[in-house]
Parts: C-alpha cells; structure tokens; sequence
C-alpha cells in the first residue's frame, strides 16, 4: 500500500542542480561574486540584490554568473547569511566610533 | 444563675471545640475540661454569690488560654517532626553509589517505530536496523550548505569509526523532504558521499510521523512554487542496537569529534551490557 501510493508520484527525474558538481559550480560562482563585492566595497552599491543586498555595477556579471549557477533559493540563502556576517562585522569593527561607551 | 449557666455552657462547647479541632490530644486534655465543667457544675447548684462567681470566671480565662497554647505548640512540634521525618525518608543517603537503573531516565525518551521507503524502493521499518548501532540524520538533499556538510562529516565519522576501531555504525539519511526526494534523487545524491549510507524517504505522512517520534522540527521556507528550502535543526541521532536514541549531535561536531563521541558511546555501552 505504502509502495504503490508513493509509486504514483513521478519517480524518475532526479534534480542535478543539488548533486556535487552542480553544488561546486555554485559556490564557486558564490565565492567569486562576493569576493567581487569586497573588492568593489569603497564604489557606491547600486544594484540590488535579493533579500535588500546591495551590489555596484562593477559586480554585475559576476553576479549573473551567480544566479545563474545556483538555485533561487539558495542565492537568496546565501546572500542572507552574507548581510548577517557583514552586520555583525560592521558592529564589531566600530568600536571606535561609539560614543559613551 | 443565668451567669453561671452561660459560663457552664461555653465552658461545654470549648470542651467539644477543643476535642473536634485536636484529636490527636490524649485523654489528658478531655479530663482537666471535665474537670472545668464538673466545678462550673458545681458552682451551678451552689449560691450565686460573689466568690464563686470570681471563681468560675478566673476558671474560664484560664482554661481558655490553656486551651489554645499548648495545642499550637503541640501542633508545631508535630509539624516539624513530620517534615523532619519526611526529609529523612526522602533523602539520599551519602555514600550511596549514584542513582543505578534509572539512566534511562536521562532525557526524554524519543524514537519509535516506522515504515519507510528506501532509495532501492523497498519497504523498511524500523525492525530492519535492530542489532546495528544507527547514526541517524533527517536532511534533504536540496540544502545549501549545512546539509552536505552534514552528510559529509556524518560519512568520514563512519569511515574513521570503520576503519581505525572497526566499528561498524549504519549511517542513515531520512529525508524531511519527501515530495522531492524520491528514491532515484536519494541514490544520486548518497552515492556522492559513501555508498553506505541508506536514504529513507516514503510518503509525507510517514516521514511526518517519524519526525514527530524523534521530536525533529521541520518546515518549508523560501517558498516559490517548487523552489524552497526546509528548515530543520541538523542534528543527528545515535541510535543503539535496541533501537533506543542514546544521543543527539548537534551541528558543532565536526568528523573527529564525531567519531571520537560515538567511541565513547560505544565503550560506555559495552560496558554496561
């Protein structure tokens, strides 16, 4: 009973865009467009991303290459988890210039 | 006389007061007011005159204040000698060896039966991984990041396991995410990693009720028509032969801790059994 009910859902189509290969090329794109945007950090961000991440001009192919080779879901995962580190960075480096404390 | 008589009179309902309120008092109490009653009886027949007035009420205050300090001192008394008491039957002597029989009750008791599909397409329950020693992770293959690193750190523990102690622990994968998973994507997906690694997946209410046994949270995010991704909380389970849940890893664990912990496990069961 169990076999034929889930027997009934389409069986044969595996998504490739999960297995190991496509995975590296994501993260390769990934590495490259953030990296990009580090380089680029000092030019005024005025594309913009998913999920409110801001990107200059500079740095738009790289991030074609990006969504391109990972899923939507993911790109907006991972430039979540970006904005997060790039936050907590920003509040432990300015140190300096709070006042008060 | 009317005097007298309201003295007799109350002076007999304190006595039935006192004995309703305090049982617990012995016949010593029941006498002395017997014996107040008896003299305001006394007094009932003699001449109301000045004396034996002044003599039935000095009797009344006094047998009221000797009804009510003495009981609640009594009472206290009691009380403390019960909770001492208590205290001592409750308590665990020292130098008793720790609490034996009962590390079962360690943590909540979690696992249980089920019936799943397998990436070979056959039917497997959870009477199948009895006698084997089971490191258990629900994931899906379309995570990001955390679940290929899981699933890697998973299959190098196993190989370390294996081929340094060789110890043989089953790594099993459960999908939390059925509708996509399917057998052939399970197969694809584990055989990327270790081919030892059995993938589960069934229909959604199967896998909905062995989560629900191991208390593992799971829930689409992210949703775009076919697109989204499942959060869950990563951790994986180390199952005993009994198929009892022995402990639980969280993401912290990298392989050689990993593998190291699941050691430490194995030792400690071995031990005890």
């Amino acid at each position: 009973m169990l076999l034929e009910a889930y027997a009934s859902a389409k069986q044969d189509e595996i998504h490739t865009d999960v297995l190991l290969q496509a995975r590296q090329a994501c993260y390769k794109a990934r590495d490259a467009f953030y990296s990009c945007l580090e380089k680029h950090s000092d030019k005024k961000p005025t594309e913009i991303g998913s999920v409110g991440l801001l990107y200059p001009t500079e740095c738009k192919p790289s991030r074609e290459d990006y969504v391109k080779n990972c899923r939507v879901s993911w790109v907006k995962h991972f430039d979540r988890q970006y904005c997060k580190t790039k936050r907590t960075q920003r509040l432990l480096d300015d140190k300096e210039t709070r006042r008060g404390v | 006389m009317p005097i007298s008589r309201f003295i007799f009179f109350s002076a007999k309902r304190r006595f039935a007061h006192a004995s309703n309120l305090l049982p617990r008092f012995g016949s010593s109490k029941r006498i002395q007011s017997c014996g107040y009653t008896k003299s305001a009886k006394n007094n009932y027949y003699k001449k109301p005159t000045g004396h034996p007035v002044v003599n039935v009420e000095t009797q009344a205050s006094r047998s009221s204040g000797a009804y009510i300090i003495p009981p609640i001192l009594l009472g206290f008394g009691g009380l403390l000698a019960f909770l001492h008491y208590n205290d001592e039957r409750r308590a665990v002597k020292i130098g008793k060896d720790s609490y034996t029989g009962s590390d079962t009750a360690a943590a909540p008791i979690i696992g249980g039966p089920f019936t799943l599909v397998n990436s070979e397409n056959q039917i497997v329950n959870e009477q199948d991984f009895l006698g084997n020693w089971v490191l258990l992770y629900f994931g899906y293959t379309s995570s990001p990041d955390i679940g290929p690193d899981q699933v890697r750190i998973m299959a190098k523990a196993i190989d370390t396991l294996e081929s340094k102690e060789n110890l043989k622990v089953l790594p099993v994968f459960v999908t939390i995410d059925p509708q996509r998973d399917t057998p052939a994507q399970l197969r694809a997906y584990l055989k990327e990693f270790d081919p030892r690694i059995v993938g589960l997946g069934g229909p959604v209410s199967a896998v909905r009720q062995m989560a629900q046994e191991y208390r593992v949270y799971f829930k689409k995010v992210e949703e775009e028509g076919d697109d989204y991704l499942v959060e869950s909380s990563h951790s994986m389970y180390l199952i005993d032969p009994k198929m009892k849940v022995v402990r639980c890893f969280g993401v912290e664990y990298n392989a050689e801790q990993l593998s190291k912990e699941i050691l430490k496990e194995l030792k400690k069961h071995q031990v005890n059994a």
